[in-house]
């Protein structure tokens, strides 16, 4: 059996850390298995939608300010690992961004997955279908 | 009856969201139902050593432990906790320490799951 | 979908749940989300309360003084108990604002 999980972001990133751990736990998913019975799996859904969009600008320079990792390489991994990352589209048009200004692919590490920029309603089906939301 | 999994990413002392995840779990225990509950963040701290009493703060200690001995699994992110300074030999007998996949494989495994965010 | 939102803030308006539309909509109000059921701002009640079943934790307003009888009619109380039969009985998914 596989359970969705939809992790929705909705919070800025770097002062809190929820952004940071939405997509750490996201990307833990790589190794659920070992916990669960045989056959079960998790299949985690990564959704940023109000102010949680501003995860996603890229150029993040975090670790040069800070030494520490930027949401951005979150981000690039995840999309590595193919998991479904989506984007409202109303909240970018809201903060004046365009997909240029955000991560859309990982070609740059290997991976093939592209950032989904979908209506709200969209992600509020995913909601729907999903087995389990934490919102972060 | 039914699982519950709580995660919750906030602090100890300062927000009182842990008081609220460890008052529903002990509800839905002497209910009959089974709960996980999931330390991230700042949230570590409740599994550290040493934590002292004052009627000024919230002292959950005590209750988290007997609760333990009811059935209640605590589990606390490793990362996060030596991120902060918490190793192994600081953690109170009773709370367990893992990786994050373990709170997905909880929410797996439950039949409701609510996530309490950082503050 | 059954969702049930955890409200506990008081003052901050949030978009998201502005923007969730679903059947069947809990609000449930803890900490600070508990004013939301006892306080009207210049006589009006707050508009949380018209968006959906809502409740309101009690142990949450006795800590913060606010009298059980002097809430708005819309709210339905629980304790810890109570809330622990929302949540398996009333609701499948849950958001915490």
């Amino acid at each position: 059996m596989i359970k969705k999980l939809l992790f929705l972001v909705d919070k800025l990133p770097y002062k809190a850390e929820n952004s940071r751990l939405a997509l750490t736990h996201a990307i833990a998913s790589q190794t659920v298995e070992i916990h669960l019975e045989d056959e079960d799996n998790v299949e985690p859904v990564l959704a940023f939608v109000g102010e949680g969009v501003l995860n996603c600008i890229k150029g993040q320079k975090s670790l040069d300010a800070y030494g520490i990792t930027s949401l951005e390489g979150h981000i690039k991994n995840a999309l590595l690992l193919d998991l479904k990352v989506m984007v409202c589209k109303e909240d970018l048009k809201k903060f004046g961004l365009t997909e240029d200004s955000i991560i859309m692919d990982a070609e740059d590490i290997g991976g093939d997955m592209l950032t989904n920029v979908l209506p709200f309603a969209d992600i509020l089906n995913e909601m729907e279908v999903a087995d389990h939301i934490l919102h972060f | 009856m039914g699982k519950l999994a709580i995660g919750c990413f906030s602090s100890l002392v300062g927000s009182m969201s842990l008081d609220f995840a460890i008052k529903l779990s002990e509800a839905a225990i002497n209910k009959g139902h089974q709960v996980d509950i999931w330390l991230s963040g700042n949230a570590t701290m409740l599994s550290k050593k040493g934590q002292r009493k004052f009627q000024d703060y919230s002292a959950l200690e005590a209750k988290t432990k007997d609760l333990i001995t009811k059935g209640l699994n605590v589990t606390a992110c490793e990362a996060c906790a030596e991120s902060r300074g918490y190793h192994k030999e600081d953690t109170l007998e009773g709370f367990k320490r893992k990786s994050m996949d373990y709170y997905l494989a909880s929410c797996f495994n439950s039949d409701r799951v609510i996530h309490i965010g950082g503050e | 979908m059954k969702l049930g939102v955890f409200v506990n803030q008081y003052s901050q308006s949030n978009s998201t749940l502005d923007r969730i539309k679903t059947d069947n909509l809990g609000i449930i109000l803890v900490q600070n989300g508990v004013y939301h059921a006892a306080l009207k701002e210049d006589g009006k009640a707050s508009s949380l309360l018209s968006k959906g079943t809502v409740y309101a934790l009690s142990e949450d307003l006795v800590s913060r003084g606010l009298a059980l009888d002097k809430l708005d009619s819309k709210v339905k109380v629980v304790d810890y108990n109570g809330l622990v039969d929302v949540i398996f009985n009333d609701y499948e998914k849950f958001i915490w604002l």
